[in-house]
């Protein structure tokens, strides 16, 4: 009985110990930017995650798509036709990973359509409903910008099709995650999770649990399900509720199709899970475009052809698809959804 | 081996009382796991950019006008629940997330760089995937 009672102290007291938990919030790639880190004195994880905070900055600043920075005037140099400019080594690494998922993507994942993009109104951090301009659409689509179009050689960049206009969104925040990873085991750091805007990648554990991650409802205010990411596991939502607008009722979101040069209609939400590996963060915020951008017949296909085994597409609150390898990590917290949910694969 | 003896109080528990007390804790333990998951959030945690403006009390009605990036964002705490009410943004997403009144739950506004963060005595997930 004594036992019994040591127990129950030792567990209640439990309850008053603060954790070693540092989080800081900051707002950075046009998007809210969360660091957990676990298990490290206040004094360093702060000094850690500052130093994080600047890498993002700083990358963020050269990749801007319509601010001046690294980027835009390699863009500039682009629309003038065949002229070398040069670039760093980390952008041109950057540009041929880009370029080899686009391929695996079929073009599916373009980075190229930064044109499309500014003609939608997205080059904006608050961006209005446009004017839907057919015939530059049209045109734009019909200058087919791809990213094999762009040569690289010896420090010097050049672009054989003078519409190519580079624009990271789909995949500056995934390689950041990748940098603060990279980071973060460096300085010896075993426990953290890094979130840039709704993508996570973790690292160890909280404490004695995995992290765990709620899956945002793409129509309510709520988690729809949570899972356990362990460590170097990553994960990326490509939604139409984070950047949109409405025009006549209806939806416009951010994910344009390049083959049609529209926003993609139809579908609310892709979430994929990366496994660890050298560029999970990447692969978290690239591979769920295609899954999104494909028809409702091809998901699957799309997702095999990005080497994508955990994904959850939601079409609509009563049309939701989870792959198989998914459900058995995920646990719904949103019965409706539940409900609605079929398993493929 | 315990020796069977005649029914008296004060007397050691039996092993069957044991398993019963041992049981009903890890029921208690189990029941405690599974529904403080699903539970109402006590505390508002408002942030502006990456300073804490504040943590919250939810079980109270009050207004509050946090100053951000473009303007000022207009947030409404009424007994459990909270909601922006009107902020200095075009999209006016923050606004359109209604009311929240769950652990866990979050809502943002990225142009004036406001979030509220539901906290409860035991968060049912670290970060939010969206």
């Amino acid at each position: 009985m004594r036992l019994l009672l040591i127990f129950t102290f030792v567990f209640l007291s439990g309850c008053n110990k603060p954790e070693p938990l540092y989080n800081t919030q900051s707002y950075i790639f046009g998007t809210l930017v969360d660091i957990s880190i676990y298990g490290e004195s206040e004094a360093r994880a702060q000094a850690i995650s500052d130093q994080i905070i600047r890498n993002f900055q700083d990358l963020h600043s050269r990749l801007h798509a319509w601010q001046p920075s690294e980027l835009k005037a390699i863009n500039q140099a682009f629309a003038l036709g065949k002229t070398p400019v040069s670039i760093a080594p980390d952008i041109a690494a950057m540009i041929n990973e880009a370029t080899k998922l686009s391929m695996q993507s079929k073009g599916a994942f373009n980075p190229s359509i930064g044109g499309l993009i500014a003609a939608w109104g997205f080059h904006y951090d608050e961006f209005k409903p446009v004017k839907i301009d057919e015939n530059k659409i049209k045109n734009l689509v019909t200058a087919n910008p791809k990213m094999t179009d762009i040569v690289i050689e010896e420090n010097k960049i050049y672009s054989n099709n003078p519409a190519v206009q580079l624009d990271f969104g789909g995949y500056a925040k995934g390689y950041a995650l990748d940098i603060a990873l990279k980071y973060l085991r460096e300085q010896g750091v075993k426990h953290a999770l890094v979130n840039i805007g709704g993508n996570i990648i973790a690292l160890g554990k909280h404490g004695k649990q995995p992290w765990r991650v709620g899956i945002q409802h793409p129509r309510k205010p709520s988690a729809i399900a949570t899972l356990d990411l362990d460590s170097g596991w990553a994960i990326g939502t490509s939604g139409d509720y984070q950047r949109y607008f409405k025009l006549h009722e209806k939806r416009y979101c951010h994910i344009i199709n390049p083959a049609t040069g529209y926003p993609v209609q139809g579908i609310q939400a892709v979430t994929v899970l990366i496994p660890p590996q050298m560029n999970a963060g990447t692969l978290s915020d690239v591979t769920s475009k295609p899954i999104f951008i494909a028809q409702p017949t091809t998901r699957a296909e799309a997702a095999k052809a990005m080497h994508v085994e955990n994904f959850l597409v939601i079409e609509s609150t009563d049309r939701i698809l989870v792959s198989k390898a998914l459900a058995k990590r995920m646990t719904w917290l949103d019965k409706d959804a539940a409900t609605h949910a079929t398993e493929i694969q | 081996m315990q020796q069977r003896t005649p029914l008296k109080f004060n007397n050691k528990p039996l092993a069957g009382d044991q398993l019963v007390i041992i049981a009903s804790f890890a029921l208690v333990i189990v029941l405690f796991q599974q529904f403080w998951s699903f539970e109402h959030a006590s505390k508002l945690k408002i942030r502006q950019g990456s300073k804490i403006v504040g943590t919250y009390d939810l079980d109270q009605t009050r207004e509050l006008h946090i100053h951000g990036e473009l303007g000022d964002s207009h947030i409404i705490i009424n007994q459990g629940k909270v909601r922006f009410k009107q902020s200095s943004c075009n999209n006016q997403y923050c606004v359109h997330q209604g009311w929240l009144s769950l652990a866990g739950q979050v809502a943002i506004c990225l142009p004036n760089q406001i979030s509220l963060q539901l906290v409860g005595a035991k968060s049912t997930y670290d970060s939010l995937n969206y």
